[in-house]
């Protein structure tokens, strides 16, 4: 048997997508939101590998109205497959029929298939199928795509049909004054085509389709003479052209409708029942919200942050517990260790001894050695020496301070106190008393170094799992691997990948509730809520999507605009989308609002920046509405609700799966290079420390070298080449500079690069030290912290380009290098001007400094408004898809 | 058909039924709306408004409009 090939077509939302996974077993993806299938996707038949089946998108007709529709009739009627299945959701199957009408036209076998029947028997409807067959001239089958019932005596139907290849030239579905026109034309195009497209040439030039009428390249004496056909049917029916075929079409299926369904009197079905309430003018803005609320509170402040922290505290970090039991005893071992304060007692006895004259050489060194080693004879020496010498001059260590896991100093009521001074003492309020420990003696001391070498472990426990990078490091050593290549693989790429890939869990919380309520039907519900809040800046309510699934990736956030239809809207929100923050900022929120009000627990703070994103995009929206690029409305809106119903959770998963597996191979391609490349600037450079010699290479193994030495690093020459872009923001040091560039690849790389650069090691964005370490960079020399600098350089580096991720995924989805250009460099120079402006602004009214930059960011903060307020300016019409005359395409 | 009021769809009230009259607009947007339901003669069901903004039942579908779209569509009660 030759091979064949069969293209399913359908309606969105049909259940086409369904059954192309049954048929293939292929990990497509099945959706709610419609039109959501735009690739051309193509597998064999699981029973017949000689059988291939091509997905077409969803689609509502073959007029050239949408690039979907405009795939689908290039594929009939150029690539001509053997049979055409044409799949049909009889719960609207007046709607679907006018598709199978088109269908029929285009001179393939065409095989239908009835689908979703359990749900029109529920309804109480019947239809006649041996009627229908007969009305429209093909087979048809009853089946279930989601039951995977009768779904092999559909495909041995096409195969038979498109062996014999006998197609049927379209059922007779206009009225006889159009019948006869059509036949005229039909002798017109007949020398310009395939007999079997002639009646779909026919019905298209009636239509003055403008791209059918090219493919035909008629003669302006033929186009002439259809035009005359065509004008004496319009005169007669007082309407045009294409009007006249649309409800035509449509008469005569409302003819098979009442010759083949029987109807059962119609109840307010639940779907209905529901939109009622959640698409209510008063009640839906707020249940949107309280559901989205749900969610957020979910995915991040309770399931995904104990996700995101076994990621990274465990599979990247210190290894985990795989057993429960094991791990709730390990964290009672752990608390009733922490509340000894052992390292307190120790660093304090060992402080205190030193200030009596003591020589403590050695000494923590050597305590920190027993720890890991107790049976270290040196070290065992090095300590009991020390303990003799103390209790020789009965050392006393008093008021001692305690610290918590984050290395933060404790008050009276064991509230991190959030301010140190540049020493890193702890500064307190009024009123607030430092937790101390009244006294530690030598006894203490000795305690708390025995308890030290039996602090408890994750390796103690039977269900200990390593960590990535430990089990990576053992690989390594065991290979002999030397220095350079351990330090290139654990801290540039397993760090770096390892980073980005602690977010999935979230990410995969989040996106299990968000596929949910796209497949189960509420965000159609929700488009078309917010389209009435968002049409007035000029976006679409189908753009909302996207920015949603941003909050959680940008990544798969960008990739969903592919289901507005719209072309300019689409490249807006792919543009914009990314300035909602996501996972990877809230790093970064925190540790400014750490600097701001000593801590980012507050409810208000991650709203608040989510609205802080969606404003960014709001101003944008309304600039760039008036440019000549995104000029014009909005497409209206229309867009179908689909009944609500329980996605399976196949499809689900799969929906998940498709979003988490973007990102994944994004941090295994893009990120794993970025990360080695900034890897390299960062421990690559000139020894120009004190007595070095200048030579260039791997910093870290030089002679000499400092303990932070990320100032000599090629990122700090890079960093101090582009600082001045941050002068006018505020911050002009390389390390503003250096950070900004390494949170490209991931944003809270921003966090980590400061631990890095001002050698507070691993400090995480809760850490006081932190804080202040990142405060430093803008406080100036009289101590002063510069609000303003800070908030520029932080609103910059939530507003540009995102990371390398979803900087590949806005290449691929705009397709063009000019559009992609332009979306980057908008995003950075928007971000700029905004950083620009809160930090004149705040120079200009808190700091009374005045200056060419302050005049720069008033005329940019002028002409922002301007662009916002100044009225739509005219702009020329769009190409049009249908010709209002013939003769205008023969010129 | 003259004698009848006619009016756009925005403004027809929840659970009213209208037969379109007209639809306005560019010929690929009255194309579009045809291929969704909204040819002369045909039945719409309102099934929700808002400010304009609604959902009708049409040939058996339910679409959402905003207002801009609804209002190129005239119907008749």
């Amino acid at each position: 048997m030759a091979e064949t090939v069969i293209g399913l077509a359908g309606n969105p939302n049909c259940g086409k997508t369904t059954l192309f996974n049954e048929l293939t077993g292929s990990n497509g993806y099945v959706g709610n939101w419609p039109g959501v299938t735009v690739e051309k996707k193509q597998a064999t038949w699981r029973a017949n590998r000689e059988v291939t089946f091509v997905d077409l998108p969803g689609i509502y007709s073959l007029s050239p109205y949408t690039p979907e529709e405009v795939v689908s009739r290039d594929y009939l009627v150029t690539e001509r497959p053997d049979a055409v299945i044409n799949l049909v959701d009889v719960t609207n199957l007046e709607r679907n029929l006018y598709l199978t009408t088109q269908l029929l036209e285009t001179g393939r076998p065409v095989v239908v298939g009835l689908n979703m029947c359990d749900l029109l028997k529920e309804r109480g409807d019947v239809i006649d199928t041996a009627a229908l067959s007969e009305r429209l001239g093909v087979p048809v089958v009853e089946v279930s795509a989601l039951r995977a019932t009768n779904l092999d005596e559909l495909v041995t139907k096409a195969v038979a049909a498109g062996q014999a290849g006998k197609a049927q030239a379209g059922a007779r579905c206009f009225s006889p004054e159009v019948e006869e026109a059509l036949g005229k034309i039909s002798q017109i195009v007949s020398d310009s085509c395939d007999a079997s497209l002639a009646r779909w040439y026919s019905v298209k030039v009636f239509e003055r389709d403008a791209d059918a009428i090219k493919e035909l390249s008629l003669s302006s004496a033929q186009l002439n003479q259809a035009e005359k056909v065509i004008k004496a049917v319009e005169r007669s029916r007082d309407d045009d052209a294409e009007s006249i075929i649309t409800s035509d079409r449509y008469d005569w299926i409302s003819g098979v409708m009442d010759a083949c369904v029987r109807k059962a009197p119609k109840k307010l079905s639940l779907s209905e029942k529901i939109d009622r309430v959640v698409t209510n003018r008063v009640l839906g803005l707020p249940i949107f919200v309280a559901v989205m609320f749900a969610v957020y509170f979910v995915a991040v402040s309770t399931v995904g942050t104990w996700g995101t922290v076994w990621a990274n505290d465990g599979v990247f970090g210190d290894g985990w517990l795989w057993n429960p039991s094991d791990q709730s005893a390990y964290e009672t071992a752990v608390e009733e260790y922490d509340a000894g304060y052992y390292s307190d007692k120790i660093d304090g006895f060992i402080a205190a001894a030193e200030a009596d004259g003591m020589s403590t050489d050695g000494v923590a060194d050597a305590v920190v050695a027993l720890a890991e080693d107790p049976s270290d004879a040196d070290a065992q020496a090095v300590v009991s020496a020390f303990v003799a010498e103390a209790t020789a001059a009965d050392v006393v260590a008093t008021d001692v301070p305690m610290h918590d896991g984050d290395g933060n100093f404790l008050d009276a009521n064991e509230e991190v106190v959030t301010r140190i001074d540049a020493e890193g003492e702890p500064v307190l309020a009024d009123g607030q008393e430092l937790a101390v420990i009244d006294a530690v003696t030598v006894s203490d001391f000795e305690e708390a170094v025995a308890a030290q070498e039996g602090a408890p472990s994750l390796e103690d426990y039977g269900s200990f799992v390593p960590s990535v990078p430990s089990v990576i490091e053992g690989w390594l050593a065991a290979a002999g691997a030397s220095e350079f290549v351990t330090a290139l693989v654990l801290d540039g790429i397993v760090a770096g990948v390892g980073a980005v890939l602690g977010f999935i869990p979230q990410m995969l919380v989040l996106f299990v509730m968000l596929c949910f309520l796209e497949d189960c039907g509420y965000m159609s519900r929700v488009a078309f809520v917010m389209d009435r809040v968002f049409r007035r800046f000029g976006l679409s309510g189908k753009s909302f999507i996207p920015m949603l699934i941003s909050s959680g990736c940008g990544v798969p956030g960008v990739m969903a605009t592919k289901t507005i239809e719209n072309e300019k809207d689409r490249r807006m929100t792919a543009m914009l989308t990314t300035m909602i923050p996501c996972g990877a900022k809230t790093p970064i929120i925190a540790l400014v609002m750490g600097v701001l009000i000593g801590g980012s627990d507050a409810w208000w703070v991650a709203p608040m920046f989510y609205f802080l994103g969606l404003a960014a995009i709001i101003v944008s929206a309304l600039m760039l509405k008036k440019t000549k690029m995104f000029a014009g409305e909005p497409a209206p809106f229309v867009m179908e609700l689909p009944n609500y119903h329980f996605p399976t959770l196949k499809s689900w998963w799969l929906h998940v799966w498709e979003r988490i597996s973007a990102y994944l191979k994004k941090a295994t391609t893009i990120i794993f290079a970025a990360s080695v490349v900034v890897w390299f600037l960062l421990e690559f450079g000139f020894a120009g420390w004190e007595g070095g010699n200048g030579a260039f290479g791997f910093l870290s193994l030089m002679e000499g070298v400092p303990e932070y030495y990320t100032d000599y690093s090629l990122l700090a020459i890079v960093g101090n080449a582009v600082a001045w872009i941050f002068a006018p923001l505020g911050a002009d040091t390389w390390q503003a500079a250096a950070a900004s560039i390494n949170a490209l690849i991931a944003k809270e790389n921003l966090v980590s690069t400061f631990g890095v650069i001002y050698g507070i090691g691993d400090a995480t964005e809760n850490s006081v030290t932190m804080w202040s370490g990142f405060a430093g960079m803008f406080t100036d020399a009289s101590g002063i912290l510069h609000v303003g600098a800070m908030c520029a350089f932080v609103a910059f580096n939530m507003l540009d380009a995102p990371c390398f991720a979803a900087i590949g995924t806005i290449r691929r989805q705009m397709d063009s290098p000019k559009w992609f250009w332009f979306a980057i460099g908008y995003q950075c120079v928007f971000a700029w001007v905004v950083g620009l402006i809160i930090n004149q602004l705040w120079e200009l009214f808190v700091l009374g400094n005045f200056g060419v930059w302050t005049v720069v960011a008033f005329v940019a903060l002028a002409a922002m408004i301007f662009q916002i307020a100044r009225p739509m300016p005219k702009q020329g019409d769009s190409e049009e898809k249908i010709l209002s005359d013939l003769s205008e395409s023969a010129a | 058909m003259a004698s009848e009021a006619q009016l756009p769809l925005a403004m027809v009230g929840p659970n009213e039924t209208a037969r379109v009259a007209r639809v306005r607009g560019d010929a690929d947007l009255r194309q579009h709306l045809a291929e969704l339901g909204f040819v002369e003669g045909s039945s719409v069901k309102v099934v929700s408004r808002a400010a304009g903004d609604v959902i009708v039942s049409v040939k058996g579908a339910r679409l959402a409009l905003n207002r801009s779209m609804a209002s190129r569509i005239t119907v008749v009660l």
